[in-house]
Order: structure tokens, then sequence, then C-alpha cells
């Protein structure tokens, strides 16, 4: 990942981070945790970048949060995704698709 | 959504506390959870909370980022850079308060220039769909020779019954009936306007009566009782806003007339009584009387089309013969009423925009010369991580926010003196429109401010954004380097009093041309003279024939009268009558006054043939008449007028000698003109165009109108007669200032913004040289070490500022020399190049901007050399 752009690096988290939500709430700590496992650690270079990202996606609209108390009892502030969010995630979906497609031909050609 | 982000970011700016909370909050989470996870795994809690912490990555940076998102981002910097600018601008007060006032005087002025044009142009007309109002005239043909007519009343009534699909509804109005009456309310008597009108008129606007009814048809049939409406203001100001004077009954012109209505607020408001006329009067029934006929179309008619409607119902209306082949012309309101107004407008305009950008100008000179002082404030920002551009928006903030501080004061003073501006405007605002700070003019004054922030601020950001980081820093606080070069405070001042000698020659050239009409000989002296009205309010028939003549035997007896007379339409008085006389067979058209003995002695006019009236004259039976130097030459080009007869009046002429001839009267101030004029004896029973039913002026010759001379003028007349009505004891000078009343004003307002852009020109010039002796004190100490003299140390300082002001004074006499053109309407006996006015200009300029520059410069002088040198 060390030549992925700034921007890239952007689409691919918040496309991921969308991913994480699409079966339901989920704290900051459980997304993160999620991330890891889905993407085998290789995103977890400072987990805290996460929190600004969560905050711009919430910007755009894309994301909800509310604070709620975990099993735990603990106070966590819980992040749900939008219908917005979900639409975000089928168009990044498929051009994520389209891309790595196209890479894919390139390679194999 | 996008309101959501921003309550959001609201909540942010108010509650930033809250947020920033949030953020550790739920970071302290994150980092309990996962150092719990690492403890799980078997790891020291000290070692678990510091691998997650280093998991997690620079906290601090974290929430930095964090809170730029969820805090008040964009908004924030806007309110940081507001906050700054505040503190910026209140920590140097004097030039604040300097950059304010200018800013202050230009948006005002521009804010009253366009709540002015709103009222005279965009919005002449406040009536509901003023598009559809037209004025309606007809044109005969007489031979070759077109003549405009005002339609008759009998026109107005066939085009309502035959074209109704074309006009809504048609109204005719008297403008020449617009006079001065006398309105007796029981008990107190009062001079009031009275419009005349047909029923109709108050529907073509659109509007209804505030209080009681419109005037009907049935209120135009000859014999009815007068149904007349006040104006609103003056049932305010008269009648406190009572509803009860609807069907009061009053008297007005001594006859009886009822009150069924009030005009609605804002409405034709110059007029405090509008009354039916007598629709069957000869002067109705005819075609030209002078009235004004308006009419509201059907929607979606044009004028065009109304005419070719409205011109065969005219043309089968009964007028008389010969009348037949009329045209009708329909003009829309909208162009009547703003014709004739872009001259003025343009010039106001131009000497408007002169003083904004003077003004401007001026201020990016503070605010470039202040900078100077905060080149080292702005290069630490810059060295801590402000980019350009932030600087260059924090500045750019400073200037928006003086600008609006300015306007809102401007707007504030045009707020308060708008009335006052309007009073002495040069033009003739529409009857219903008043000129107001409505949204419009509002919205104008915001716009106009975010412009002059662009105009005065980008070039001081620009220059002071660029200085560079070193040199500032280095010599902290020892202002080396300067944002505003000795150059550049030049060619400000150039600017500025190249400008400022433009709009002072506009403005000259009206002061002069004034001045040159104040001295107009009118052909007697109005100093002289004082004058009174009065009239006797019991309506009986020869009740004037007699008052007159006692009253101005009790005149003549009050200490300090030296002649006293009377007469009908006084000279300069606005109106007068004209009638045609017969000479020979040979027709001309005079002027025609009735006076009193007394008259001509009263008004100091000559006599020069022959002898002025005397009492007995009224009762001789030959009757006489006194005629003009003018007539005498023109109506009796061979000999002496005296003795010769003449016929005097219209029909039913009756035959005149001439008994003397004097000295000729102007008519109007300005282009000499006076007409031929033919002076009857008031009273005369064979008088042809008597108007004894008319109330005299009284004209008493005087060296001076004192209190005491007023209160026996007014006690004589209240003397005479039961119940005298008593109204404008003035100086002759009064009827004089009333006809150049427009000219008057058109200076007062040049004049005041031709001092406005002197002053803010000074003010600019000023300002730099204080500037610059400030930015050269070392260098003055380090001459005043080596000998200077103070005198030549002022006079070096001088000599900067005077250079540019010479500079800007050829560059402005060139740029007046073409643009003063704009003001050529507006002289009289003044050329556009006028060299007594050039001259004063030049003088003008030279001296005050010296004053203005010697003013800052005598403190250098004041430099203590060991100080200044000890400052490095």
């Amino acid at each position: 990942m060390a030549t992925t752009n700034s921007d890239q690096l952007h689409g691919t988290l918040d496309m991921l981070v969308l991913k994480t939500l699409q079966d339901g709430p989920l704290h900051g700590y459980a997304i993160a945790v999620r991330l890891e496992r889905l993407s085998r650690d290789v995103l977890s270079v400072e987990e805290g970048s996460l929190y600004p990202a969560l905050y711009r996606m919430e910007a755009r609209g894309w994301l909800s949060s509310k604070w709620a108390v975990t099993e735990t009892g603990r106070r966590a502030r819980v992040y749900t995704m939008t219908r917005t969010g979900r639409a975000q995630l089928t168009a990044e979906t498929k051009s994520w698709a389209r891309l790595t497609t196209a890479v894919q031909h390139v390679l194999e050609s | 959504m996008i309101w959501r982000g921003l309550v959001a970011r609201l909540r942010g700016l108010v509650r930033r506390n809250v947020v920033a909370d949030e953020i550790r909050d739920e970071m302290q989470f994150h980092l309990a959870m996962r150092a719990s996870e690492y403890e799980a795994r078997g790891l020291s809690p000290d070692t678990a909370r510091r691998l997650a912490r280093r998991r997690f990555g620079n906290l601090a940076v974290m929430r930095d980022r964090g809170y730029d998102v969820r805090g008040g981002g964009m908004l924030e910097t806007i309110l940081q850079d507001l906050r700054y600018g505040v503190r910026a601008l209140s920590a140097r007060r004097a030039y604040t308060v300097v950059a304010v006032l200018t800013l202050a005087i230009a948006i005002g002025a521009s804010t009253s220039l366009f709540s002015i044009i709103d009222a005279a142009v965009l919005h002449p007309l406040p009536f509901p769909h003023p598009e559809e109002l037209v004025s309606i005239e007809v044109s005969a043909m007489t031979g070759t020779r077109r003549s405009d007519l005002s339609p008759s009343m009998p026109d107005v009534r066939a085009w309502r019954e035959s074209a109704s699909q074309i006009v809504a509804h048609v109204g005719m109005e008297h403008r020449a009936f617009v006079g001065q009456h006398v309105l007796d309310t029981s008990g107190e008597v009062a001079r009031v306007s009275v419009r005349y009108v047909s029923d109709g008129a108050l529907e073509v606007y659109g509007v209804t009566p505030a209080l009681g009814r419109a005037i009907t048809a049935d209120d135009l049939r000859p014999g009815a009782v007068p149904a007349i409406l006040l104006g609103h203001a003056y049932w305010q100001q008269r009648f406190g806003a009572s509803p009860d004077v609807v069907g009061r009954t009053v008297r007005l012109d001594k006859a009886p007339a009822v009150i069924v209505g009030v005009l609605p607020a804002g409405f034709d408001t110059k007029m405090d009584v509008w009354r039916p006329f007598t629709s069957d009067s000869a002067e109705n029934q005819q075609r030209g009387s002078g009235a004004s006929v308006y009419a509201r179309l059907r929607p979606g008619v044009t004028p065009d089309q109304a005419a070719r409607a409205l011109t065969p119902v005219a043309q089968r209306v009964d007028v008389g013969p010969g009348d037949r082949d009329v045209v009708v012309t329909v003009k829309s309101l909208y162009d009547e009423t703003t014709a004739g107004q872009g001259a003025t407008l343009t010039l106001l305009v131009a000497a408007v925009v002169l003083i904004l950008v003077i003004a401007c100008v001026n201020v990016a000179g503070l605010l470039v010369a202040r900078g100077t002082a905060r080149q080292t404030e702005l290069a630490i920002r810059a060295s801590i991580g402000a980019s350009r551009m932030r600087l260059v928006r924090q500045l750019l903030t400073e200037a928006l926010l003086l600008a609006l501080v300015g306007g809102g004061v401007g707007v504030i003073t045009a707020g308060l003196s708008l009335h006052a501006i309007v009073s002495i405007l040069p033009l003739s605002l529409p009857d219903s429109a008043s000129a107001t700070l409505n949204v419009r003019v509002l919205a104008f004054a915001l716009a106009l401010c975010g412009v002059c922030a662009v105009l005065f601020g980008t070039w001081p950001a620009m220059r002071l954004s660029r200085a560079s980081l070193t040199p500032s820093l280095s010599s902290a606080g020892r202002h080396h380097g300067s944002a505003l070069s000795r150059r550049g405070g030049q060619v400000l001042i150039a600017i500025e009093v190249a400008l400022a000698v433009v709009l002072l020659a506009g403005a000259g050239l009206v002061v002069t041309s004034l001045a040159r009409l104040l001295h107009v000989d009118v052909g007697f002296d109005p100093h002289a003279v004082v004058t009174m009205e009065a009239e006797p309010l019991d309506p009986a028939p020869g009740v004037l024939r007699d008052f007159y003549p006692s009253l101005l035997s009790r005149v003549r007896q009050l200490p300090g009268v030296e002649a006293a007379g009377a007469v009908d339409m006084l000279p300069l008085g606005g109106t007068m009558s004209m009638t045609s006389v017969l000479v020979d067979r040979k027709p001309a058209m005079v002027t025609v006054t009735h006076v009193l003995p007394g008259f001509f002695e009263a008004l100091g006019l000559r006599v020069i043939e022959g002898r002025p009236f005397a009492d007995a004259d009224r009762s001789t039976s030959t009757s006489v008449v006194v005629i003009s130097e003018r007539a005498a030459r023109d109506l009796f080009p061979s000999g002496s007028a005296l003795g010769r007869d003449m016929l005097v009046g219209g029909r039913q002429a009756t035959p005149h000698r001439v008994i003397g001839v004097v000295g000729n009267v102007q008519n109007w101030v300005g282009p000499s003109r006076s007409e031929p004029a033919v002076y009857l004896a008031y009273g005369d029973p064979a008088d042809p165009v008597s108007t004894l039913s008319t109330p005299l002026k009284i004209v008493v010759r005087t060296q001076s109108l004192t209190p005491a001379l007023a209160d026996g003028l007014r006690r004589a007349a209240e003397s005479v007669g039961p119940r005298v009505f008593v109204d404008r004891i003035r100086p002759g000078t009064d009827w004089f200032d009333d006809r150049i009343v427009t000219e008057h004003h058109r200076t007062e307002l040049i004049g005041l913004l031709g001092a406005l852009g002197l002053l803010l020109a000074l003010v600019g010039v000023a300002s730099v040289t204080a500037y610059a002796v400030a930015r050269r004190t070392r260098e003055i100490g380090v001459r005043m070490t080596f000998g200077a003299r103070p005198g030549q140390v002022v006079r070096t300082m001088m000599a900067d500022a005077v250079r540019p002001v010479v500079v800007g004074l050829g560059a402005g006499l060139i740029g007046a020399f073409f643009a003063t053109r704009v003001v050529a309407s507006f002289l009289f006996e003044t050329t556009v190049h006028d060299p007594a006015t050039f001259a004063a200009v030049i003088a003008t300029m030279i001296m005050s901007a010296g004053l203005a520059a010697w003013l800052p410069a005598r403190r250098a002088a004041r430099v203590d050399p060991v100080v200044a040198l000890r400052a490095e």
C-alpha cells in the first residue's frame, strides 16, 4: 500500500467502513476490529485515522451516529449506515469492480 | 442533509467543548477496548495501554483531524478571522475611525442616491400592475401642424362606454388647477393644495380610499355639493386621523363641501384635498383644457393597441366642428413619469461614483500604511504555518468588516438624512413614490459594501501578504521596509486630487451659475418689497372689491411702509394670465395683471411716460390701462403710446386708453424674457377679464420686514373685515427664490457632493503625509543631527506631498475639461469651461491640499533627533 495516494486510500477506506456497517450498527472499535479481520491487517497502519474518516463520512451523510451503552456497560458511539451510505457503497463497489477487472485484464494480457 | 451538516457545524461552533469532549471520549473508549484486548492476551496493564496507544497513532493529531471535520471548519475560520479582524481594527482606533467615516460618507451618499433612483426610475409608480397605467391625449391635425390636446369629459365617457374591453378605468385630473385653496373647518382656516378630479380617477391607480368612498359620477353633476377626499397625511395631521371626519361639512374656497373619504396612505402625498370638478363646465366639455387623462388598460393590452381602439371612438364624439380628425395617443405612464430625469440623475451618479472611488483609494492607502506596522505580525503568522491564501483571506475579511461597519454607519446616516436630501432634490419625484430605505435599497447597500471591500481591500491584501518573512522578522519592530512606499503614497494622493478636482469643477460651475442667476435684473428690487396675502372669508359678492382699498389705506399708515399697492398676480409669482388685445385691428397676446393704485410705486417700477393709476381711475367712464415698455414698443411701434386706444380681452373686448408706460418686469428668472404686459385697474366695471373673485396680494415697499411690520400688516388685515385669512407675509426675495428653487437645490446638493469629495481627498493627503512623517522619523532625526532646521524638514515633507497634488491637479483639470459637459444643461450664462470657476478650483485645491499636508508635516519639526535615533 506504500504507493497508494491518499485519495484512493480515503475512497477505499470509506468503502471498507461502509462494508463493515452493512450488517448493522457498530461502534468505532468494533469497526476497527472488523476492518482488521476483513482486510487481514493490511489497513492497520494507524487505527486512530479511522475516526476522522468516520466523522467525514457522517458529515457527508453516509453514516449517522448516536451514543449507546455496550454489553459491558460502557458508553460508546455507535455508527449506522444511512440510505445515502448504502447507495454510495453500491456505487463504490461497482466502480471498484470495474477498476479491478480492468487491472486484471491488463495484467493478464 | 446539507442542513443536518450545517446544524452539526453550528453546534460545533457554539459548543466547541462538547464536540471536543465527545471526540476524546470516543477515542478513550477505543484505547480502553484495545488495551483490555491486549490484557486478555496476557500483557501487563501498562504494556497493554502503551501498545494500544502506539497502534492508535498520535492521539493529539487524530483528535485535531477529527475536530477539523466535526468542529467549525471553514465557518470557524471565518469567525476566527472576524474576531481577529475586530481586534485588529479596534487596536488601531484612529485609522479605523478615519476609514469607517470615509466609507460611511461614500456608502451613505450612494445609498441615498440609490433610494432616489429606486423611487424615481425603478419603481416610480407604487401601484398594482403599474405597466397597465397610461396617459391619453388626442392629437388634432390642423393643416400640417399637429397639436396635442387633453381629452374632454365626453371623450372619457365614450371610452368608458365603447371601449371597456380595452380600458378598465379612465379618469381625469386637472393638473392646471392644482393650486392654493382655503379650507375652512368650523373656525380653523388653512391653505390647502387641491386636485380637481373626475370619477374613476382613484380606481385607475388600483387603490381604494382608506376611509369612506371615492368620487362618483354623481358628484360631478352641476349643482352637487362637492364631495371631497382628504389626503392621508393631511387627515392625520389636521384631523388627528379621526374616522368621524367622513360626512362632515366644511367650506372650501368659501363654498360648502362634504368630506366623503380619506385617500390611502402614501398616495398623492403632495395634495391635501381631492375634489370633483363639474363635468358640464365648458372647460371640461372641450378638448385642450390642460387636464390629464389617465387610464388603466386591461391586462395584456399594449398602448399601441389601445390607441388604435380608442381613436375611432374619439372620432365619433361630438365636441363641436373641426375636431373630427383626431388621433388618440396612448403613452405608458412609466415613460411619462421618468422622462426628463436622465440629465440630473446622470450628474448625481457621476458625482457619487467619484466620491466612492476617492473613498476607496483613501481606505486602500490607509490599509496599506497601517499594514506596514503589521508586517511583523503577518510574518509571524506566515512562519507558523498560515498560507498566503489564509493571510489574504484574513486581510480581506478585515476589509469587508470595515466596509460593513462603514456601510452601516452610512446607511443609518442616509436613513436620517434622506428626508432632507429629497427635499432639496432638483428633480420632481413622482407624487406617489417616495424615496425610502426599502429592502431593495438595503440590498444595494450591502452589495456595495462587498464591492467596496474588494475595491479597497484587494490591493492591500496582495501587497501585505507578499511581505517577505526574513527582513520583517530580523528587523522586528523597526519598520525598515514599508508596504506603502513613498512613490505609492504619492500616486494615491495624485489620484485622489485628480478625482476631487473633476468633482469640484462640476460643483463650482453649478455654484457660479447660481450666483449669476441671483444677479439677474428682473426689473425691480425684490429686497425692497414685502408681500402679504389676505382674503376675507365672507363669500358675499363685492366684498373683495371694497376690502382691498380700505386695507391699503390702513397699511400705508404703518410705520416703515413707503408705499403700498395690490396685485392679483405677483411678478415672479409663478403664474400669469394671458389675453389677446387688438390695436388698430392687429391682434397680439399680452400678460394681463390687475392692480390697485400704489402697486407701481410699491414695486418700484419706473414710470416712463404718463402716470400710474389713481384711485379715481376706477370710477371714470373711460377704462384706462398702463402698459409695459415692451408692450408700448410692440403694440405701438410708431410714436408714443400715451392716449392711444386698445381693445383688451377676447370676444367681449372693451376699449381702453393708455395712460402710462412703466418699466418691464421679467416673468421668469433666467434667460431674459419679459412678455408685453398690460395692467388693468382692479374693480373697473368695464373690465373684460374681470377677476373680482380673485384675492389680491398686498405689495409693500419697505426697508426691511421687521416682526413689528409683519404684526402690523396682519392686524391691519384682520381689522378690516370680520373674518380675514392672512397668509404668507414674506419678503419679495422669497418669490424670487421660489422661482429658482430647483437651481438652489441643485446647487446645494452638487455643492455638498463636491465638498464631500474634497474633504475625502484632503483626508487622503493628510493621512498619507502623516504616514510618511511617521515612517521617516529616523531619517528626519539623522537630518536634524546634521543640522537641518525644523522648517527645512517640514518643507521637505510638504514638497513630497505637494508635488503629487500638482500632478493630480493637472490630470484633474484635463479630466474636468471633458467631464463638465455633464452639467452643461444646468448652467445659466456660464460655459462648461468658465475660467473664473476653474481658477477658483485650482486655488481651492492647492490651498486646501497644502493645509492638509502641512498639518501632519508640522510634526516632523517636533522630532527629537536623540529619541529618533535611539529608537534604533
